[in-house]
Formats: structure tokens, C-alpha cells, sequence
């Protein structure tokens, strides 16, 4: 009697597990274009997205619009008259996990290329595989190492910390700021951001006065700013992409510390705003132009391109597409377009060349123009200033 | 150093101490009443801010009233918990008691993830952003309200244990579980109320840290593993060493901060913890094994 309750318990409680894992499986297995009776084979593309784990609230939006895109892409006929299929898989924001679902996808989905992954991390991981497959990968991370760290398959659709940080410690120049504090998160993001100030501060007007780290998880900062506080700093320079923004944009104003807080696009989130609320106004940092449309010219070609996505994301969606949405489209049309200037038939290397030779594709995250040399692809032009004013975001002059 | 720096390291070391201390007592209850770890007590810190933030949010409660439902609804859970799977393993094997605590914690924050969503989500302040000024150094009001209520769990378990009848029996379980039951305490019940208390413990600290954090689905193993040091450091099985445990914890990472470097706080912290260990297996305030018998 007892080994046979211990025994329904068990069950019951695997079938619980079970029914968790296919549910976040689910959704992401089955391929768009199956209603359709498409006569033709479909290019099959991975794409390996952090839909649980730390940077979930990243894979989300990134897995909705590779959804909406590749239907959209499917009902317009395909690429070269064949339909295409990209298979979703959760990394879980683990590194090791990334590594396993790619070589699934290599070796029994046998995809053409590769998206992803959300995060720095995982997208290095997975650099070994890709080797090994000899298939093009277009990451949708932020990380400098992506293409700092040079790979002739490997592309990168975030606007790298090498571009942002020269950017934003121009702006701080052009405000008359001479001292300036960094307080970094110690993960990926955060300590790739902070290593590429003190990399390129000795170019700039600017002098570092004190350097704060927080680990991802920590409930208070008032230590760290405590120091920056009597560093005599001007300005505070963080860097990092979680929820702990909110902690220290709030500990700052209870201190009362009375310098500004400039963020990174690390930062570019709702929830920023709503997790920091009053604590939130004035925050300034810099990101693509997505966030306010009004940033791109007027009639511009990038304009109607956003203006377009935006529109058909927010319907179906509910909500506005962040930043990490717009990497993702990024990523996959850089693959698409380079797969419809090819003829129907091609080699995995055939096709790195082509989305190597991209030339003014305009995305959501802004013009991409690659070179053997430079696999990011974006400028100063593709970036703006933001402000927090009333709660949302604006532009900042 | 000036003198009101210093005050604010202390502060900020009160303040993470009594978010540690709050989640280190629910280690320490449910050791005393099993002899097991509950790995899956950072969860019901991570449940206690977030169910709040469903009842303030989702439902329309009022703050106040919002918070006891998130506390009592995870204290629900605690109980479910230890009903569900920890008490169909009759034996009360330890290790496989652990193990199924670290099923549990993946359970419960797989469910948070997919009710709740992967978003980071807020509450307001109990009351208000205000902040007073203690010689020179600043108390946010929030932070006044987690170590009021860090006091009134110490005072409220003190009382619980030492003068009524529902203390005295779990004291009795813990201190040896067949007498207990020779007397006539239903040990069973001991440890489902020992859950409950743990789990609303852990809630109250996830719902009165939520305010300044915003919580989200996985929060709950950072907090899980400070508060695990935290209990160790004090000496597991005793109320009051956890509290001492987590303040100490707190202290040592804002000396860190201020005195070493703020990138190896939690390295330098562990290393303290490391070397009392080894001086006192134990813990600061914990009787070693022999004595207890």
C-alpha cells in the first residue's frame, strides 16, 4: 500500500514535470508552412533563443518575431519558390544547453544556418559547433567578444559595447562631464561593457574615478554608490541588462547622490521604467532608433521598414516590439536575403559569402553593411540618445 | 572614511542581513523539524513577492491586503508542498528528502515562469519613497519596513516556541522526534506546520524586498543560497543563530564593499564563512551534536 502511494506520487509528479517542459517545448517545435501542403522541400534554419532562464524576457519577443516573420515570409512565396522552416530551441540561457540543442540542430535538422543565441554567453559556446558544421551563425547578442573575438561565420546583429560606449562617452564629452564612475553588473554584458570603458576612456577628455561591480540577484547597491558618492564623480556610467537597473537607479535617488545616471541599451526595457518609476525620470542612455520611431528620417527607407514591423507586431502582440525584437529580425532577413540572391541550390559556404557581402541591408536595428573585416555591420548613425521624461522614452539632443 | 559613509555601509549591511536572516529562518525551521535542507525555500521568497504583486496587480487588491494574500498563499504552498511530496516519503530518507526539495524548486518556478510570465514585474513602496536622515546617512522607508518586520518574525517565532503549546511540541520534535510522539505530538503535523511557517517566513522577505528589486520567476535560488549560508554561518536549528548568521552575512559583504573591492564581495564573504566553519563546524551560535544529546 505504502510503495504503491509513493509510486502514484512519483508518477503524478513526473507527469507534472513532463507536461512543464512540453509546455515550454511546445510552440517552439512545430515549424510554420505545415497547413499549407508546400510541394516543395523547406530551407530549414535553427534558431537557438533563451525562452527560460535568466534572459527570457530577451528570447520572448525574439521567438515572436521569427514566428510573425517566417509566416509572413512563407504567404509571400517563400525564398527561390521554396518555403522556409525555422526550428526554435530553448537554451535555458545556459551555456552548456546551447551547445547540445545546436548540434541537434546540425545533425538531425540538418539546418543551413544558424540564429541566435540570446545571450553573449551561449553564442560563444556554441562558436565550436559552428566551426565543426562549417554553417554561417548570425547572433542576435550584445556582447563585443561576438565579433571582437573575429570569426569568419559568425555575424552579430546587437549594436556591440565597442560601438555603444565610444558613442555614449561622446555625449558625456559634449555635456562638459570630466569625472566619471562606472558600476557594472559582474555577468556577460555588464563586465564586457566595463571592460571596453577603461579600454577606450584614455581616448577621451574623460577621467575614471571609481569602478563598482553588483552580482545579478543583488537587492541593494547603497554600498557601491556609497563609494562613487565620495569618489567625486560626475556622472555614473552603468552598464548591465537585468532587473537590478531599477535597484540602483532607485538607490541612487534615495541617496540623493545629485549626479545623472547614464544607462546602456542593456537598459532599453518597459520595465526599466516601470520597475524604477520616479527613480526612472532622467535616465539617459543610448540604443537604435526602434524605441522612437520619429528618430529616423523622415521618408526614410528605415523609417517605413520600422514603421511597418512595429504595426504588424503591436497587432498581433499586444504590445510594441522591444529592441531584442528587432535583433531578431534582424537576424533572420540577413539570412533570408542572402539565400533569395543565391540560385535555388547552395553550399553553407556559398552563403556566409553572400550575407558577408550584405551590403546597405536596412534593418530594424539599422543599415547593415558587412566586410571580411567587420561582421557587425552598423555605425554611429544607427544609434541615438534617449531620455526618460514623464515615464517614456524621448529623444535627447 | 568619513564617519557617515561608514553609517551607510552599516546600513546597507542591516539591510541585506535582514533579507538573509528572514529566509535563513525557514532553513532553520524546516532542519529542525526533518533534519533536512529545504532547497526550495528561495522559491517561496520568489512566491511571496510575486503572488503579491498577482494579487496588487492582476487582481486590484489593495497593498496591504495584497501582501497577506501573497503571504498566505504561499504559506498555502508550503503546506501543499510538504502534503504532496515531502511527506509520501514515508521513511523521512534525508537525502532523498533533499532531492525532492530540489525537484520542488524547479517545479515552482517553471509554474511562476509560465503563469507569470519571464518579465521582471513591481510593486510600490509600503509607504512611499521617503527616506529619513540617521546622522548624516540615509534609511530608505522601505528599508525600514523590512527590518520592522525582520523584529516582529523574530519576536512573533520567540513567542511561538516559548509560550504556546504549538511551540513547544515543534521544539519537542526537534529536540527528539519519537519521544515527541510517545507523548502524543503529532509529529506529522509538526513539520507540515514547520513548511507552512517557512514558506510564509521566505514571502514575507520576497514581499517586502519586491518593492525595491521588482521580482521575478528566478529570483528565488540567489536569495535561496545567501540565506543558506546565512543559517549555516549562525548554526542550523536555531532561530536565533539564523538571524545572527544572516546579519553577520550582510555586515561582511558591505565590509567587502567598502574596504576591499565591490566585484569580489560574495567571493570574500564565503571565504569568512568558510574559515568559522572551520574553526566552528557548527556555526557562530550552534551546539555541537554531543552537546545537543
Amino acid at each position: 500500500m505504502t510503495t504503491t502511494r509513493w509510486h502514484f506520487a512519483s508518477v503524478v509528479t513526473l507527469v507534472a514535470a513532463m507536461a512543464v517542459v512540453s509546455l515550454s517545448a511546445c510552440g517552439a517545435e512545430d515549424g510554420p508552412g505545415d497547413d499549407g501542403a508546400a510541394p516543395a522541400e523547406p530551407y530549414r534554419i535553427g534558431a537557438v533563443l533563451s525562452l527560460s532562464g535568466t534572459y527570457a524576457g530577451l528570447g520572448e519577443p525574439e521567438k515572436n518575431t521569427i514566428e510573425m516573420e517566417v509566416e509572413r515570409i512563407n504567404e509571400a512565396g517563400g525564398v527561390n519558390g521554396r518555403p522556409i522552416e525555422v526550428i526554435i530551441v530553448d537554451d535555458a540561457t545556459d551555456a552548456e544547453t546551447a551547445v547540445a540543442v545546436t548540434t541537434r540542430l546540425i545533425e538531425q535538422d540538418e539546418v543551413i544556418a544558424l540564429i541566435g543565441a540570446t545571450g553573449t554567453g551561449a553564442t560563444m559556446a556554441m562558436r565550436q559547433e559552428v566551426d565543426r558544421a562549417g554553417i554561417p551563425q548570425v547572433s542576435i547578442a550584445g556582447g563585443t567578444v561576438i565579433t571582437a573575438d573575429f570569426h569568419p561565420l559568425v555575424f552579430q546583429t546587437a549594436w556591440s559595447n565597442s560601438l555603444v560606449v565610444p558613442f555614449t562617452l561622446r555625449y558625456l564629452e559634449g555635456k562638459g562631464v570630466s569625472k566619471v564612475a562606472i558600476i557594472a553588473d559582474s555577468g556577460g554584458f555588464g563586465a564586457d561593457g566595463a571592460a571596453v570603458i577603461k579600454d577606450v576612456i584614455g581616448t577621451t577628455s574623460l577621467e575614471l574615478v571609481a569602478e563598482e561591480a553588483f552580482n545579478p540577484g543583488d537587492a541593494d547597491m547603497t554600498g557601491q554608490l556609497t563609494k562613487i558618492k565620495s569618489s567625486g564623480a560626475e556622472a555614473v556610467l552603468m552598464w548591465n541588462a537585468g532587473r537590478e537597473a531599477a535597484t540602483v537607479a532607485k538607490n541612487m535617488a534615495a541617496l540623493d547622490i545629485g549626479i545623472p545616471l547614464i544607462g546602456s541599451h542593456g537598459n532599453a526595457r518597459v520595465e526599466f521604467i516601470d520597475g524604477a518609476g520616479d527613480a526612472a525620470e532622467d535616465f539617459v542612455f543610448a540604443a537604435g532608433k526602434v524605441l522612437v520611431p520619429e528618430a529616423y528620417a523622415p521618408g526614410s527607407d528605415e523609417q517605413v521598414v520600422a514603421t511597418d514591423f512595429i504595426e504588424r507586431y503591436t497587432e498581433r502582440y499586444g504590445v510594441a516590439p522591444d529592441t531584442f525584437a528587432g535583433h531578431a529580425y534582424d537576424g533572420l532577413y540577413l539570412v533570408v536575403e542572402a539565400m533569395k540572391r543565391l540560385p535555388e541550390e547552395f553550399t553553407a559556404e556559398e552563403l556566409r559569402d553572400e550575407i558577408e557581402s550584405t551590403n546597405g541591408f536596412v534593418g530594424i536595428g539599422g543599415v547593415f553593411t558587412f566586410s571580411p573585416t567587420d561582421h557587425n555591420g552598423l555605425s554611429d548613425d544607427d544609434l541615438v540618445m534617449y531620455r526618460v521624461s514623464g515615464g517614456v522614452w524621448t529623444l535627447e539632443k | 572614511m568619513g564617519g557617515t559613509e561608514l553609517l551607510q555601509f552599516v546600513l546597507a549591511g542591516l539591510k541585506n542581513g535582514s533579507i538573509y536572516a528572514l529566509v535563513a529562518l525557514g532553513f532553520t525551521l524546516i532542519y529542525a523539524a526533518t533534519g533536512v535542507i529545504n532547497f526550495a525555500q528561495g522559491e517561496f521568497y520568489m512566491l511571496g513577492g510575486m503572488l503579491s504583486v498577482w494579487a496588487y496587480a492582476d487582481l486590484g487588491l489593495p497593498l496591504p491586503l495584497a501582501g497577506l494574500v501573497g503571504v498566505a498563499a504561499t504559506a498555502a504552498v508550503g503546506g501543499v508542498f510538504e502534503l504532496g511530496a515531502i511527506r509520501q516519503r514515508k521513511d523521512g530518507d534525508p537525502l532523498a528528502l533533499i532531492v525532492i526539495t530540489v525537484g520542488g524548486s524547479m517545479v515552482l518556478s517553471s509554474m511562476a515562469r509560465h503563469l507569470f510570465g519571464p518579465n521582471e514585474r513591481p510593486l510600490p513602496l509600503f509607504s512611499g519613497g521617503g527616506s529619513v536622515s540617521v546622522f548624516g546617512a540615509v534609511l530608505e522607508v522601505q528599508t525600514i519596513w523590512i527590518l520592522g518586520l525582520t523584529a516582529l518574525a523574530v519576536v512573533g517565532l520567540w513567542y511561538l516556541y516559548n509560550r504556546t503549546g504549538l511551540g513547544r511540541a515543534m521544539r519537542a520534535c526537534a529536540v527528539n522526534r519519537d519521544a515527541a510522539r510517545i507523548v502524543g505530538i503529532d509529529t506529522r503535523l509538526m513539520v507540515t506546520v514547520s513548511f507552512l511557517l517557512a514558506a510564509a517566513l521566505g514571502a514575507l522577505a520576497g514581499l517586502a524586498v519586491t518593492p525595491l528589486t521588482q521580482t521575478a520567476f528566478d529570483v528565488g535560488p540567489t536569495v535561496g543560497i545567501k540565506g543558506f549560508a546565512a543559517a549555516i554561518l549562525g548554526g542550523l536549528g536555531n532561530p536565533i543563530a539564523a538571524v545572527v548568521g544572516g546579519l553577520v552575512l550582510g555586515m561582511l559583504e558591505s565590509v567587502s564593499i567598502a574596504f576591499i573591492s565591490s566585484t569580489y564581495k560574495d567571493a570574500i564573504a564565503l571565504i569568512v564563512l568558510l574559515a568559522v566553519l572551520f574553526m566552528r563546524p557548527q556555526g557562530i551560535l550552534g551546539r555541537s551534536s554531543r552537546e545537543k544529546v
